[in-house]
């Protein structure tokens, strides 16, 4: 049957190291080279049909642990999930078993439309209660745990009530899901909206962060002189983002870590040299503990 | 204070709107946090909402992009992306309707070839992405009796698609493709209609032309015809083969008996 995959057992954990954000550019290279990766990353929805691209998500998975991160669930839309696109990625997990499968705090869906891009929610208790029924359904269709990660974003609602953080821990606690932390976005929002990074790691709930998200971002001076970072996935991590992954690892010890990069792709030596710059950290602080532990 | 719905259908407004005829959803601004800077973080998330979606049609259709030019099919791919806007966020489902869009897309009418190449480069992104079938088991055919023989139809591979196109779009979508003026020059561009059959194979998506009356055959066959029917009526000498070859490719994954009465009705 096409779709099988062998020997997943083998491989199915991600381990607590540095992995790579597979795109498209890379695929043939992987597949060649078998380049030594500790675990790799998808976006679910480019595995949604069949073909070529199956057969190299396939071919990954039966050599490295493979998770699964969705775009486009919509979790945060204040309308049903939509059906199909669930099934789709059920479908899927079922077939590829990844190691973890993820998602995200925010909505791209309204009256049936699909908006393209992950949009900002308020924090609310009638928007906490929408994710928190979405992410059950979510858990309940996919039969399994999920995590969810904390969203990049630029704009705020006057009518929010709940900081971000909590409202992830309260998700958590509510619907069992686990958490993706992804520091870049922690840094990115807390500049646009003048919060404190640290009082947002020290927000969540350290037993539910399962993985950390890094990647580049960029610099943009608006119209009227004020400073905006946009998440674009187009640079190496920033000086800022590493020493705040540092405090991660502090707080949450080692985790599953990812190097995303998403505009203007580079060489597959550069994201290579981010991970191993991750691995180099969460070793140092691993070695902090011990220290302290002496 | 907004429910939810009612910001997120405000926000679509605004993410959609005509950059020019702004739509004025009260709600929404009042809901904004800080307000001449909220109109500028709100155009990054117009820039990304938009550019994302026309990435999305320029990797499906780069012939068509290719023949008007990135900046005429930006303009065109934004027109069409107000007006139908996805409905799903598996984009690669994305652009069904933009073939049609472009045919009676005024600016465009100069190149009357330009929907046909983009309805083939649509059945091409259909090939690339469909689902994964087995191949049609036919020992199933053996338990049937000759009535219900009469009445098997076939369901096709759903990266078949069956393509019958005015001007000949196939050589236009290739020689754009491979950037060969020479071919393009060569073309005769009142050589249609051409009548196609796009589909997958184990090395990749196939154009592939056929006589009118191999793809009559074919095309009725993957319309859920009934194979006698379809026998009957045409009196084709080379159905035999053309049958033989669509089944060797792999062509149909199913089949199954239409009901005596209603002729097109599965059981």
């Amino acid at each position: 049957m096409p779709g099988t995959v062998h020997n997943l057992s083998e491989h199915s954990l991600i381990p607590a190291a540095a992995g790579i954000g597979l795109r498209f550019a890379h695929h043939e290279l992987v597949l060649q080279a078998r380049p030594d990766v500790a675990w790799f990353e998808v976006h679910a929805e480019n595995f949604f049909g069949g073909g070529a691209v199956r057969r190299v998500l396939e071919n990954v998975r039966r050599d490295y642990p493979l998770s699964l991160h969705g775009v486009g669930l919509s979790l945060g839309s204040a309308e049903p999930l939509d059906g199909e696109h669930l099934h789709r990625l059920a479908g899927l997990v079922r077939s590829i078993e990844p190691g973890l499968v993820s998602e995200h705090l925010s909505w791209s869906v309204v009256g049936g439309q699909y908006l393209a891009d992950l949009l900002p929610l308020p924090m609310t208790e009638e928007a906490l209660d929408v994710v928190c029924r979405h992410v059950e359904q979510a858990q309940a269709a996919l039969q399994r745990r999920i995590l969810i990660e904390n969203p990049s974003t630029y704009l705020q609602f006057r009518h929010s009530t709940i900081p971000e953080w909590e409202f992830l821990a309260a998700l958590a606690q509510r619907t069992g899901c686990g958490l993706l932390c992804d520091v870049n976005n922690i840094f990115v929002s807390a500049s646009n909206h003048g919060w404190d990074p640290q009082s947002y790691l020290q927000g969540l709930p350290a037993a539910a962060v399962e993985e950390i998200h890094l990647a580049g971002h960029a610099v943009r001076v608006l119209d009227n002189g004020s400073t905006v970072r946009i998440d674009n996935h187009g640079a190496c991590v920033a000086a800022e983002v590493w020493a705040l992954y540092v405090q991660a690892l502090r707080r949450f010890g080692a985790r599953p870590t990812l190097i995303e990069w998403d505009t203007d792709i580079p060489a597959f030596e550069v994201l290579l040299d981010e991970a191993s710059q991750a691995a180099t950290l969460m070793r140092a602080v691993a070695a902090e503990d011990h220290a302290c532990a002496a | 204070m907004p429910a939810l719905l009612e910001l997120q259908l405000a926000l679509r407004g605004r993410l959609f709107a005509e950059a020019s005829s702004a739509d004025d959803a009260p709600s929404l601004d009042d809901a904004l946090l800080a307000g001449e800077d909220s109109a500028l973080r709100l155009a990054i998330y117009r820039n990304t909402c938009m550019s994302a979606l026309v990435n999305a049609l320029r990797l499906s259709f780069p012939a068509v992009q290719r023949l008007v030019g990135a900046d005429f099919f930006e303009a065109a791919a934004q027109q069409f992306i107000r007006a139908s806007l996805p409905t799903s966020a598996y984009l690669n489902d994305y652009g069904a309707d933009f073939p049609g869009f472009l045919s009676h897309f005024a600016p465009a009418a100069g190149l009357v070839y330009l929907g046909d190449v983009a309805r083939l480069e649509w059945a091409v992104n259909r090939a690339l992405h469909a689902g994964d079938a087995l191949r049609l088991d036919l020992t199933g055919l053996a338990g049937l009796d000759e009535a219900a023989l009469s009445r098997v139809s076939f369901t096709a591979h759903p990266a078949v698609t069956l393509l019958r196109l005015e001007s000949p779009a196939d050589a236009i979508w290739r020689s754009v493709l491979e950037q060969n003026d020479a071919a393009m020059a060569a073309i005769d561009l009142t050589g249609g209609p051409v009548h196609l059959l796009v589909e997958r194979d184990a090395a990749g998506v196939q154009v592939r032309r056929l006589g009118a009356a191999a793809w009559e055959f074919t095309a009725q066959l993957c319309a859920g015809r009934p194979l006698y029917a379809v026998l009957a009526a045409g009196r084709h000498a080379m159905a035999d083969a053309w049958l033989a070859e669509h089944l060797a490719a792999g062509r149909f994954v199913q089949f199954y008996v239409v009901a005596p009465s209603a002729g097109d009705s599965r059981l």
